[in-house]
């Protein structure tokens, strides 16, 4: 599973962090890291609770099968 | 009460009978439900025209679903927030800083300013918030089994925290909540009276630290760069007022609706209590339920929008506490689910101007619930009393009597 990072569209509210701050990483303003998020096998119902808490629906979870293969690859890296 | 004439763009079948300011359940009501009595607008139409809004009885359309207010709150340079709401007042035109300034110009107060206000600078701050909070639940839980919540906790300790973000003692703090109190709830004389204090107190202020910097908010900010140079005193003033509007009555509020609704629900405060793990839950659906605040935002060109004529400085209502009810968003939202999934509620509002503070209100608001609910045992309305609600520009909650003997 794949985060896809809307990040101009966030506006710092960290519910995301909130729900998974090792997942969901912020700059010194608050604000989430630019990039998307790869998402480790295990951190998947984290990750899509940290995504489904976003107030602007910045985050978008991607489970298609380019995001599968793109977790796999950083895997084995 | 006199209002405006509705504009000739508005179609009259869009027009209704409501108002934040004098439907039934805004004026101050005992025993009133201001948020519920709102909800109602959900029976109707997604947007209408309200032609009584506003402080000063300007109409606005009224956007009432939540998908609707994030698309107007996201879309800044079509839905502009400056409209000088505080020095206006004063009868004088001067922005709130970062509140009312447009992008970009917002986006570099904004930059400047958030790392004050980021989750892990409230992390930072969180054992003196927690602190004052024990002192003053302490010194209430030692002095009988009765107090008034708004008076002896939930303004002490806001404005505790918001004197402490500007290096101030608490000898003032009865003045600070009078002030806001005037320039909120106020009349015609006592608004701009109270504007007048607040303006020469953060001048003052703002002087003071220029000559004698310490480690606080106001010699952060004049010290501050943007773009290469200092604030101009304008911007100082600017951000300083909006740190004591934003600041003092909102979190107050939202305390005591909360401590109200869980003196009115025994079951939630004694699960509260017994599982302390839940509030900062819990405290994310009294947000949905009881947030404080009506956004307000001027047209910046004509539009169509969900089949509503607006025209270039028409003003357009984001009132957090309609959008938190919307049926289409929160599934029976007008039931209090301390145990609410998907709660992605417009307390603190959307886009480019979600809530500076947002982060230390959440704190300020699960530290005094965590910290009240271990001290005090049960508790309820003390008998014969009524607490007092209104709304308006900011929802509030007066005269809260609780009992635990």
């Amino acid at each position: 599973m794949r985060i896809i990072v809307h990040h101009a569209t966030c506006q710092g509210h960290a519910r995301c962090w909130a729900q998974a701050p090792d997942i969901f990483k912020l700059d010194d303003e608050g604000y989430i890291l630019p990039g998307d998020i790869n998402v480790a096998e295990g951190d998947e119902l984290l990750a899509s609770r940290g995504a489904q808490a976003c107030p602007e629906r910045a985050l978008e979870i991607d489970r298609t099968a380019a995001a599968l293969e793109s977790v796999f690859i950083q895997s084995r890296v | 009460m006199a209002s405006n004439p509705v504009p000739d763009h508005v179609p009259p079948e869009m027009v209704r009978d409501f108002s934040l300011f004098t439907s039934a359940g805004m004026l101050p009501t005992p025993n009133g439900d201001p948020h519920a009595a709102v909800a109602c607008v959900h029976a109707g139409p997604p947007i209408f025209y309200s032609p009584y809004n506003t402080h000063n009885g300007r109409g606005t359309w009224v956007i009432t679903r939540t998908r609707d207010q994030r698309r107007v709150l996201q879309d800044a340079e079509t839905f502009s927030s400056h409209r000088s709401i505080f020095a206006s007042v004063l009868g004088e035109n001067w922005p709130m800083i970062p509140l009312e300034l447009d992008p970009p110009a917002h986006g570099i107060f904004r930059s400047l300013l958030n790392p004050l206000f980021s989750p892990k600078r409230v992390m930072v701050l969180e054992p003196v918030v927690r602190e004052r909070a024990i002192a003053l639940i302490d010194r209430i839980a030692a002095s009988g089994t009765s107090c008034d919540v708004m008076k002896d906790f939930a303004f002490p300790f806001t404005v505790n925290i918001f004197l402490g973000f500007l290096g101030l003692s608490d000898d003032r703090l009865d003045i600070f909540v009078g002030w806001a109190n005037d320039l909120l709830h106020g009349d015609d004389v006592k608004r701009p009276a109270a504007a007048r204090m607040i303006v020469a107190f953060i001048d003052e202020l703002a002087a003071m630290r220029r000559k004698e910097p310490v480690a606080d908010f106001m010699t952060f900010v004049v010290q501050a760069e943007v773009e290469g140079r200092p604030l101009t005193d304008e911007e100082v003033r600017g951000t300083g007022v909006l740190l004591f509007v934003a600041g003092l009555d909102t979190v107050a509020a939202a305390i005591g609706f909360d401590l109200a609704y869980l003196a009115r629900n025994p079951k939630d405060q004694d699960l509260l209590r017994s599982e302390p793990d839940r509030i900062g839950f819990a405290a994310e659906e009294l947000l949905r339920a009881y947030p404080t605040v009506q956004m307000i935002r001027v047209a910046t060109k004509n539009i169509d929008f969900e089949g509503a004529p607006i025209r270039k400085g028409d003003y357009v209502s984001c009132a957090t506490m309609i959008a938190n009810r919307d049926p289409a968003e929160f599934k029976c939202p007008n039931t209090i689910d301390l145990a609410r999934e998907d709660n992605r509620h417009a307390a603190f509002g959307y886009g480019p101007h979600r809530c500076l503070g947002s982060h230390l209100a959440r704190r300020e608001i699960v530290i005094g619930l965590e910290e009240w609910l271990a001290r005090i045992p049960g508790f309820r309305i003390k008998e014969g009393m009524a607490p007092i609600t209104y709304g308006g520009h900011v929802f509030g909650i007066e005269n809260l009597i609780l009992d635990w003997s």
